[in-house]
Formats: structure tokens, sequence, C-alpha cells
């Protein structure tokens, strides 16, 4: 009976399991269709995985404002507010270079 | 409003009744359409929820990329640099159903497939990209569409438009047909419209390109004119919707194609159809009557049926246009979506951004760009962002968008096929 219990609870764990605690903040999985998670090759798109998230929020405000030149990021950069840019940020400075 | 519904319907369910685990206590996802919506989601799912049990249905082995196909037909890059397979999926852990789905059940939560299997799913993920509405310009049908190739499912069209190029005589004319809104790609037949001339201009220099157009204004209009304006001058004549651009009818037999106000017989005639979401959308219920699937704007469940989420082409996105960056960009929340209403939990507000690159030459580049949030059961624009390339370019800004599409391209494609 308890065996039974136990996997019975162990497929609710399953599916309600900590699934959602990698969830990247509203944003951040669009940036990665034109930045790539690994370095590669094929891309002069800079790398931003692993870079520190002071840095990355940096070149955000500076696209934002127009003081540094960009070829598409000021106009993206200018849909997220410093929170938003914040936290994705920091999704990013945590991920894996 | 759709998805608290559902939500809480879900949640109910849940908590009642066992419907959500499957005999091994997996839940079950079933995504249709192994395109850059459906094998985004595939693969994003088992990324984030290894537990899943993801199934992919894709008749096709080899999935051929339309983004960048324009470029085949200018002779810049071959049919199968376009093409991916299904293998990065599998070892990631989907499993592929190489198969059609002939019907989707959303009482019993099934899918029947063309090899005769049913799937039951938790929840259903849709992306089966766009179907022609043949029969819209009278007489232009399938066997209309091998003389005068649409090559908006790239592959075996898109061979055969570049095949008839190559047979036309220098001076011939290549007449195209543009639709109105909405349909897969907006600027796409103004990037195709100038990579050939592109390709005419050193092949065939006499000849010319008529484009006529069901509507009056297109995607970066100022850009792509005053590009050909540049580029190639004289070669490329645009025929508005209010001069005569909308094709009623067409005559393979003569490559002839008509409009409200006269006819244009062709040498090579490329004719882009009316469209509407993949079949097997309208057969699901989750089609209305534009022909196009309307969802909510979080987890992109459809307001017509729960648990079936359309993305991409097939479904209606607000402002969000017709694209693969978006298709993947929206397989990529839905996916987190998913794993939270699996999970019992509240799927968390997105923001998206679509980006389309298009070339007008091979080392002239423009973009549109724009960011996206819910905002009254829609996706719209976030206000001042987004937008398109400057009018006037500086310090070779052309030749880098150029660069940055292609680079655009294989990020997109490895993180899609894996
Ligand atoms: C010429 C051209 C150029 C383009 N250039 C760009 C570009 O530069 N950038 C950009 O972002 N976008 C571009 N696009 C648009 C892009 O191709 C589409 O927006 C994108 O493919 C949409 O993805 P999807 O998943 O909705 O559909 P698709 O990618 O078409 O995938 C749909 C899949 O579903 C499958 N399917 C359909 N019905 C069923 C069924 N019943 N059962 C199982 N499987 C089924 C199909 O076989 C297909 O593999 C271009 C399009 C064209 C035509
Ligand atoms: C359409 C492609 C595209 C998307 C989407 C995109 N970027 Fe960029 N990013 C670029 C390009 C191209 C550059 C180089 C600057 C330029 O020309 O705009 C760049 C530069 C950057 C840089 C500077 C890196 C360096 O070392 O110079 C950062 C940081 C950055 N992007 C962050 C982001 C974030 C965060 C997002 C998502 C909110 C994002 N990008 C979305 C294309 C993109």
């Amino acid at each position: 009976m308890h065996r039974a219990l136990l996997s019975g609870l162990a497929s609710i764990v399953l599916l309600v399991g900590p699934a959602t605690a990698a969830d990247a903040p509203p944003g951040a999985s669009s940036c990665t269709g034109c930045h790539a998670p690994k370095k590669v090759a094929d891309s002069v798109i800079p790398h931003i995985n692993g870079r520190k998230a002071e840095d990355i929020v940096t070149f955000m405000r500076e696209y934002r404002s127009g003081a540094w030149p960009s070829s598409v990021m000021g106009r993206i950069a200018k849909g997220f507010d410093d929170q938003q840019t914040q936290a994705i940020a920091a999704w990013f400075a945590a991920q894996p270079e | 409003m759709a998805t608290r519904r559902h939500f809480l319907k879900f949640t109910v369910a849940a908590g009642l009744a066992p419907a959500v685990v499957s005999a091994q206590g997996k839940a079950r996802v079933v995504v249709i359409g192994g395109g850059f919506g459906g094998a985004t989601a595939a693969r994003t799912l088992k990324a984030l929820q290894p537990t899943l049990d993801v199934t992919l249905v894709e008749p096709n082995p080899i999935y051929t990329s339309c983004p960048f196909s324009n470029a085949v037909l200018a002779n810049l890059r071959e049919i199968d640099q376009q093409q991916f397979r299904y293998d990065g999926l599998k070892g990631a852990g989907v499993t592929v159903a190489q198969t059609s789905a002939t019907a989707v059940d959303a009482e019993a939560k099934t899918v029947a497939l063309a090899d005769g299997n049913r799937l039951s799913y938790d929840r259903l993920v849709m992306s089966p990209g766009i179907d022609f509405n043949w029969g819209a310009i009278a007489g232009y049908d399938e066997a209309a569409a091998q003389k005068m190739p649409h090559a908006w499912k790239a592959g075996a069209q898109t061979v055969l438009l570049r095949r008839q190029l190559q047979a036309m005589e220098d001076g011939g004319l290549v007449v195209m047909s543009a639709p109105a809104n909405p349909f897969r790609c907006p600027p796409g037949p103004y990037e195709r419209a100038s990579l050939i001339a592109y390709w005419l201009k050193i092949w065939k220099p006499k000849s010319k390109l008529l484009l006529l157009d069901a509507k009056d204004a297109f995607s970066k209009q100022r850009l792509f004119q005053n590009g050909w304006a540049e580029l190639y001058p004289g070669m490329i004549e645009w025929v508005p919707l209010s001069q005569g651009g909308k094709v009623t009818s067409v005559d393979p037999a003569t490559l002839t194609l008509t409009t409200e106000f006269g006819s244009h017989k062709a040498a090579v005639a490329n004719v882009i159809p009316p469209q509407k979401a993949g079949a097997i959308a309208a057969q699901a219920g989750v089609a209305d009557r534009t022909g196009w699937c309307p969802v909510e704007p979080v987890a992109f469940e459809s307001t017509l049926r729960p648990n079936i989420h359309v993305l991409g082409d097939a479904a209606i996105m607000g402002g969000m246009p017709k694209s693969a960056f978006a298709a993947n960009a929206q397989a990529k929340v839905c996916a987190a979506a998913l794993v939270r209403l699996l999970a019992g939990e509240k799927p968390q507000e997105p923001i998206l951004i679509n980006t389309c690159y298009s070339l007008l030459a091979a080392d002239y580049g423009i973009s549109i760009a724009g960011v996206y949030r819910p905002d009254k059961g829609q996706l719209a624009d976030v206000p001042g962002a987004g937008g398109v390339s400057p009018l006037v370019a500086v310090g070779g800004l052309r030749g880098q968008e150029a660069l940055y599409a292609s680079s655009w391209f294989h990020t997109i494609v490895a993180e899609t096929f894996g």
C-alpha cells in the first residue's frame, strides 16, 4: 500500500515538479533567435551567454538611447524597460558561455 | 480571458481526475508540423522538461526552409543548403512520427495519423504552416502551379522556378503576383523581386520584372523602392492594386495573368496565391471564417478549442507577422507556458521579438523589427520599439545587415533543428 501511494506521489511530482525554476524572463527567449547559445563560426552576431549582467545592461541602455550605434539593437532595446532588461541580463549572465 | 478560463478548467480537471497522467505518469504533448514553429516547440519542450513525452508529427523526412530560398532563385545558394533533417530532435528525445495528422478530436484529445495510428495528448501544439486558397485566382490550381510556380513552399517549386528563369531568353518578361494581406512573409515577394533582378542584371540584362500586387502598400516599401532605383534602375515595375495590380485569373497554357485592368503575357510567371492556415487547422476546428486560427496571446491556446495551441503562420498573432523568426519565438514562449500549464501553474506574460531581414542583393540587407506583448487579448506592438532600417545607410550598413541576415539564418536553423 505504501509502495502504491509512493509511486502515485512520484508521478504527481513528475507532473508538477520544479519545471518552472529555469523559466527565462519575458523577452529573453526571443534574443536567442539571433544570439546563439554557443559561438557559431557562421555567425558574426556577438555571443552574449555568460557575459557580465551589468555589461549587458549597459549595452542595452546605450542602444536604447542611441548613444551607441547599432543596426538593429536600438530598435529592439526600446521594447524593454530597465527592470525587464536587468532580468534578461541576469539570465544571460547565468547561462554557460 | 480565454487563457484564464482554460487555465481554471485545467486546474479543476487536474485536481479531480487523473486525466493528465498517462500510464507512465508522464504528461504527453503532441506537436503537428515540423517547421520553424513545431520543431522549435518540440525541442524546447524536451529541453525545459525532459520528463515530458513529446511526439512530433511531420510527413517529410527533410524540411526545406523558405527563408533564404529566394537566394536559391538567384543562384546564390543551392537547395540542399536549405534542407534540414530531424536527427537533432530525435537525439534530444523527441519521438518523430513520420506521417501526416489526418484528424484531431478535441473532445477525446486524440490525433489520428495517416499511418493508421492514433496519439492521445494532454496538450496539442499545431504549427502546420499555410495552405493555398486554390481557385481564389481563377485558373490557378495545383496543375497550374507546375507551369506558373508559386515557390511559396520551398523545395521542388523553388527548383522549378529557378530552372524556368535559367531557361528564359534574355529580354523575357518575368511576371510575379503578390497577394493581399495577411500572407506568409510580408516582405518575401519584394525580396524575391530584388534577387531575381539581381540575377537578371548579370545573366539576362535585357529582361524586366513586372510585380502585380493585390495591395497598395507593402512591408519596408520605401527601402525596397529606393534600393530598386539604386541597384536595378528601370528593371522592376511594381503595379499596386489601385493601378490594376490584382490578378483575378491566369491561363497556364499561355502564361497569361489577367488583372482588373488588362492582361500580361509572361516568359516566366511566379504566382503567389492567397493563403490560409494549413488544412489540418480547419479540420481540428481551430480555424475561423478567415481561414486563420485565433489564439490568446500568452500561451497561444486556441480560443475555439481548449488544450490546442496554434503557432506560426497558421495563427492570428495580432501585430506579429507570419515569419520564421516569429514562429520560432512563439514556439519558445509556448513551450515554457505549456510546462507551467502541465504543472498546474499559470504561465508568465511573455514579451516577443520579431525581425525579418531581406536581401536586395548578395551584400545588401535591410530589416524590420518589432517587440510585442499581450494587450487586450492580442499580441500588440510595444510602442516606441521596432521599425525598419534607416532610409539613408551610413558606414556600410547594408552590407553589415546582409551579414547579420545570414548569421540569423544559421542561428535560427541550429536552434530549430539542432
Ligand atoms: C520565399 C520566402 C522567404 C521567406 N523568408 C523569410 C525570412 O527571411 N525570415 C523569416 O523569418 N521568415 C521567412 N519566411 C517565412 C517562413 O518560411 C514562415 O513564416 C515559417 O516557415 C512559418 O513556420 P511554421 O512553423 O508556421 O510553418 P512551416 O515552417 O511551413 O512548417 C509547417 C510544417 O507542418 C507540416 N504539416 C502541415 N500539415 C501537416 C499535417 N496535417 N500533419 C503533419 N505535418 C503537417 C509541413 O510539412 C511543414 O513541415 C519566408 C517565406 C517564403 C515563402
Ligand atoms: C535580429 C537579431 C537580434 C536579436 C533578436 C537580438 N539581437 Fe542583440 N545584437 C544583434 C546584433 C546584429 C548586434 C550588433 C549590434 C547591432 O548592429 O545592432 C547585437 C548586439 C548585442 C549586444 C552587444 C554585445 C557586444 O558584445 O557587442 C547585446 C548585449 C545584445 N545584443 C543583447 C541582446 C538582447 C538582450 C536581446 C533580446 C532582448 C537581443 N540582443 C536580441 C542582433 C540581435
